[in-house]
């Protein structure tokens, strides 16, 4: 993993609160029900700091971040360089 | 205003140049429609559905994500003076067989000779939609159409005509009278269960002219925003019919980019110069908590002269976050309001006061309280209030006491009453069941005669809210059937599952709560459900549990008898995304036989 999935990985199992769960890139995270469709938007936020891009609205669905790799591809695939 | 005979009149009559949708995706895309292009798009749908065998009266399904296509297709079938109704699009997290078994409860009832979807629709939901009995029985018998069960129709997004012909324009397609049906809006359940309304279009127009009135629409100058989803009386009526039949610009959102970018909402209101929106309570916060710091300054929210709270219970908090948050962004004081809506009666019952911008002194930058200005706020004694169901103010912040909020005053041509279990007429400040009597009251279930005796009762829609009334203002405390009486204490099922809700172990807004009778106590016990975070948290049942257990006590005075730790996903929700209660505790009779739960 690079760096900034490693970081991902963090911020999210922090946010789940999932004590002995370990999770990697490949993980599903949104089909499983380990992370909600309201935290959707936290998750967009943080891949933002991350790659220091902008996520543009309408580019993005759920299965897009299902993974901590996909959400990085999709990062890569639809991001614009922040402002 | 022109008093119109049909929605679609309305339609006709608006100015051909003046923007109507604007479908916003992000800053690069966006489309916008003109009425005169929405119309001719309409027509061209209507076409299609006319070619389908669609006639006058038929019921037409659309299920559609979000947008112009879905739009155009609605307001099409109604041109042909057919019945179209929306109904949740599939999103990617929902069980095929459980949207199958919705969908099929739906088609049932409204006997549909269409079913419309686009061309992304999911197969494995798709080899259901058109194949209930009913629905085949129904259209067979159909004079119009001898082919057989119900059609499915892939729709195109409407900009290019097709083999079929366009409808004829204005003053041809009149096919609907004023009290015909216009459509049928479903009210919130989960999907099986959900009752379709069926509104005409005197109706519909009576609500709006009300609504319109309570809101000082100005046509020239009002634009709405929203990201409310079509099947559902807040963005059907507020956000689609309203601005059709007022020829008012709209700027929609789809819901799934809303909450995945929840700032943006921000940004369209800015872009856009948007003066009106509606909003449930928890986005109040949810746009509070989700909006960058470092970006807030874009935004520019003086435009706005109404963020309109409806639909869940209105929280004060919510509302004064919110506020807080954005007052240096230009958002004024009394901008944030409140509503008390239903589909029955098409929309609002009450709307709090709306004020003109010129009307509110600007706050200067500085976060401030709106209470001056919004809706009158109530601090009520706590121990009154759930043990006599009585209003006694007190002053702010009294230790034990209740903050609550209005949700405004009656529309023109509405009545309601409060009335206790015996249906005794309360007076003010005595808490019991809403029940509203209006000339846009509707007419009865599609199909469920027995639901609408039940629900209609000498003229008088017999909401199942519970709220009181004071100096004019309707407040609206919760759900009646949600009540929860313990040895004489009422109990709000919101106050518990706020605070159950409230534990770090707890899903946000993933618990329940339910007064179970038990016959031997001759009282109603509470019973909770709650979500954990995650599996390995039932690990720790007993001390979370025993730590939910207390902290109701402490706020209540009451005790939880029972409380069920369950896994993520585990509650049932309704197509709003709010837990049902009802369909919960019938799952948990069925996992725990052993209770013999008699409610």
């Amino acid at each position: 993993m690079t760096a900034e999935e490693v970081q991902m990985v963090e911020y999210i199992l922090r946010r789940i609160r999932k004590p002995n769960l370990i999770i990697d890139e490949n993980t599903p995270l949104v089909s499983t029900g380990l992370v909600d469709s309201m935290a959707l938007g936290d998750l967009v936020l943080t891949l933002e700091d991350l790659t220091r891009m902008r996520i543009p609205p309408g580019r993005v669905k759920p299965k897009d971040l299902d993974t901590v790799a996909k959400m990085f591809a999709t990062a890569a695939r639809v991001g614009k360089p922040q402002k | 205003m022109v008093r119109y005979r049909t929605l679609i009149d309305a339609l006709d009559a608006a100015p051909d140049d003046r923007p109507f949708v604007t479908a916003w995706i992000n800053e690069d895309e966006q489309e916008t429609v003109t009425f005169a292009e929405f119309r001719r798009r309409a027509r061209l749908q209507g076409g299609v559905l006319r070619a389908h065998g669609v006639n006058r009266h038929d019921r037409v399904i659309v299920i559609m994500p979000q947008g112009i296509p879905g739009m155009t297709v609605f307001a099409g079938a109604m041109m042909l003076g057919a019945i179209p109704a929306f109904i949740a699009y599939p999103n990617d997290k929902c069980e095929p067989s459980k949207y199958r078994s919705g969908l099929a409860g739906v088609t049932a009832n409204l006997k549909a000779k269409v079913v419309v979807i686009d061309e992304e629709f999911p197969d494995d939901v798709l080899s259901h939609v058109s194949l209930t009995e009913a629905t085949k029985s129904e259209a067979t018998k159909s004079e119009a159409t001898k082919s057989g069960a119900t059609k499915l129709v892939r729709a195109s997004d409407g900009r290019r005509p097709g083999a079929e012909e366009e409808l004829p324009g204005p003053g041809q397609a009149g096919l609907s009278q004023a009290d015909d049906i216009a459509f049928i809006q479903h009210s919130a359940g989960t999907t099986g269960l959900q009752k379709g309304v069926a509104l005409t279009h005197s109706a519909v127009l009576r609500q709006l002219e009300h609504l319109a009135q309570a809101l000082k629409i100005d046509s020239a100058k009002d634009r709405i925003y929203s990201w409310l989803p079509l099947y559902h009386d807040m963005g059907l009526i507020a956000c689609f019919m309203l601005p059709m039949v007022y020829h008012i610009p709209v700027v929609l959102q789809s819901p799934l980019d809303w909450v995945l970018h929840p700032e943006t909402m921000l940004e369209v209101i800015t872009e856009h110069r948007c003066t009106l929106a509606w909003l449930p309570n928890f986005a109040f916060q949810f746009v509070a908590r989700r909006t960058r710091p470092n970006r807030r300054a874009q935004y520019d929210l003086s435009s706005v002269r109404a963020l309109i709270n409806t639909s869940e219970p209105v929280r004060a908090s919510s509302m004064q976050e919110f506020q807080n948050a954005f007052a240096a962004n230009g958002l004024r004081a009394g901008v944030l309001q409140t509503s008390y809506a239903m589909a029955e009666n098409v929309f609002a019952v009450t709307q709090s006061d709306i004020l003109r911008p010129s009307d509110r002194p600007p706050q200067n930058g500085k976060p401030g309280h709106s209470g001056d200005l919004g809706p009158p706020r109530i601090w009520a004694d706590g121990r009154q209030f759930r043990s006599s169901h009585r209003i006694v103010p007190v002053a702010e912040g009294t230790p034990g006491s209740v903050l609550m909020t209005s949700s405004g005053r009656l529309l023109p041509n509405h009545e309601i009453r409060i009335v206790s279990d015996s249906g005794a007429i309360l007076a003010d400040a005595r808490v019991g069941e809403i029940l509203v009597k209006s000339d846009c009251l509707f007419e009865g279930y599609y199909n469920r005669p027995d639901l609408t005796a039940k629900a209609i009762v000498d003229g008088w829609y017999h909401t199942g809210d519970l709220g009181f009334t004071l100096k004019g203002e309707l407040y609206v405390v919760g759900r009646r059937k949600d009540l929860i009486i313990v040895r004489g204490e009422n109990i709000y099922a919101q106050d518990i599952e706020e605070i159950a809700a409230s534990h770090p172990a707890i899903h946000d807004g993933r618990a329940i709560a339910m007064g179970v009778y038990n016959p031997d106590l001759g009282t109603e016990e509470i019973v909770i459900v709650a979500e954990v975070e995650s599996d390995e948290l039932l690990a720790h049942a007993p001390e979370i549990e025993q730590e939910i257990r207390c902290a109701v006590v402490t706020s209540l005075g009451v005790t939880a008898e029972m409380i069920f730790l369950e896994p993520p996903k585990w509650i049932v929700k309704s197509t709003a995304g709010k837990a049902a209660r009802s369909t919960t505790l019938e799952k948990l009779q069925k996992e725990h036989p052993e209770l013999n739960f008699e409610s």
